[in-house]
C-alpha cells in the first residue's frame, strides 16, 4: 500500500480512538469502583493511543482528523451493564481499525497496528469476560474464505 | 519444422543459442517445480505452530478433565482448532509440494503431566509474538489474519492467569 494508504490507516484507526474516547467517557459515568478505575485507565490509554496516531499522521505531512463532537452511541447506556457492553463494543471497533494497519507495505506500521489490536483484544475480552477466536474479523469475511 | 514436440524444444531452443527462460515470460517450465513462495511458507509455519498448540491443549485436558479449569481450556482449544480450520483454508500448496513441513525436533511431544497452565501461557505469548514477527513476509490479507490471530493468543494468556 501507498503512502496515501498508511495516512489512510493511521487516520482511520484515530477516528476509531476518538469514538472510544467519547464512548469511555459516557461508559464512565455508570460505572463505579474497580470497574471505573478500569474505564479511567482504558480512556487513559485511547487518549494516548490518539496523540501517538496524530504524531504519526503529522510526520508523514498530513493532517490528524478532528474529533467528532458528538458520536451515535450503538444502544442506549443507562446502567452498569450496558456501560460494559458498551466498553466491550468500543475496543472491537478500535481492534478493526487497526486491522486496517497491518495490511499496510509499511512494516513498522504493521507491527505497531498488530500490537494495538493485542492491547485493544485484552481490553474488550476483560469487559466481555471472555476471548474471542478473532478479535477485529468479521463473521463474513471468516465465511467468505471458507466458501469454495 | 512448424510444429515441434514438448520434448524437442529445449534442442531447438539450445541449436538457436537460446534458453527457455529467453522465450517465454514468467516461471521457466522446464527449470523444475519453483520453490514455495513466502505465503506459502509462513501459513506452513503457522499451521504447524496452530497443532503443536492444539496437542499441548489437549494434553493439558486429558490430565485435568471435569474440571472448571478444563472447560476453560476446552474454550480456549475450540478457538485454537478455528484458527487452525482458517489458516489452512488459506493453503494452495503447488501439486506434488508436502501439505505440510515436517515437526520441528525442537519441541518434542510433551507428557500430560508437563502440560501445566504455566507451559500454556508461555506458549500462547510465544505464538503471539512469532505470529507478529511473520507479518513481515506475509501478503496483506494474510497478515491481517495472523494479527487477529496474534491477538486472541494474546488473551488466552492473559486468560490463563498471565
Amino acid at each position: 500500500m501507498a503512502s496515501t494508504g498508511a495516512v489512510a490507516a493511521l487516520q482511520a484507526a484515530l477516528a476509531a480512538e476518538n469514538a472510544a474516547i467519547f464512548g469511555y467517557g459516557v461508559a464512565g459515568a455508570h460505572l463505579t469502583g474497580s470497574s471505573q478505575a478500569a474505564a479511567e485507565q482504558d480512556w487513559t490509554a485511547h487518549n494516548q493511543a490518539r496523540d501517538a496516531l496524530a504524531a504519526m499522521i503529522s510526520a508523514r505531512g498530513a493532517v490528524p482528523a478532528a474529533a467528532q463532537a458528538y458520536y451515535q452511541l450503538p444502544f442506549r447506556v443507562h446502567d452498569a451493564p450496558s456501560a460494559i457492553r458498551l466498553a466491550a463494543y468500543l475496543e472491537d471497533g478500535v481492534t478493526r481499525a487497526y486491522l486496517g494497519l497491518v495490511a499496510v507495505s509499511d512494516q513498522r506500521l504493521r507491527r505497531f497496528g498488530a500490537m494495538a489490536m493485542q492491547d485493544a483484544a485484552q481490553r474488550a475480552a476483560s469487559w466481555r469476560g471472555s476471548t474471542q477466536a478473532f478479535p477485529g474479523l468479521t463473521p463474513l469475511v471468516l465465511l467468505a474464505l471458507l466458501a469454495p | 519444422m512448424l510444429l515441434a514436440s514438448a520434448a524437442a524444444l529445449p534442442l531447438l531452443l539450445g541449436a538457436a543459442g537460446c534458453r527457455s527462460s529467453d522465450v517465454f515470460t514468467g516461471p521457466d517450465p522446464l527449470a523444475g517445480r519453483p520453490p514455495l513462495g513466502h505465503d506459502v511458507l509462513t501459513l506452513q509455519a503457522a499451521i504447524a505452530a496452530e497443532e503443536n498448540m492444539i496437542d499441548l491443549y489437549q494434553l493439558a485436558i486429558s490430565g485435568d478433565s471435569g474440571t472448571s479449569r478444563a472447560r476453560t481450556l476446552r474454550s480456549l482449544l475450540a478457538q485454537h482448532q478455528q484458527h487452525l480450520v482458517q489458516l489452512k483454508a488459506r493453503l494452495i500448496v503447488p501439486p506434488g509440494a508436502s501439505a505440510s513441513p515436517s515437526p520441528s525436533s525442537a519441541s518434542p511431544s510433551p507428557r500430560a503431566s508437563t502440560v501445566s497452565i504455566t507451559r500454556l501461557r508461555a506458549a500462547e505469548r510465544a505464538s503471539a509474538a512469532d505470529l507478529v514477527r511473520r507479518l513481515a513476509t506475509a501478503p496483506p490479507a494474510l497478515a491481517q489474519l495472523l494479527a487477529s490471530i496474534a491477538a486472541s493468543d494474546a488473551t488466552h494468556a492473559t486468560a490463563l492467569g498471565g
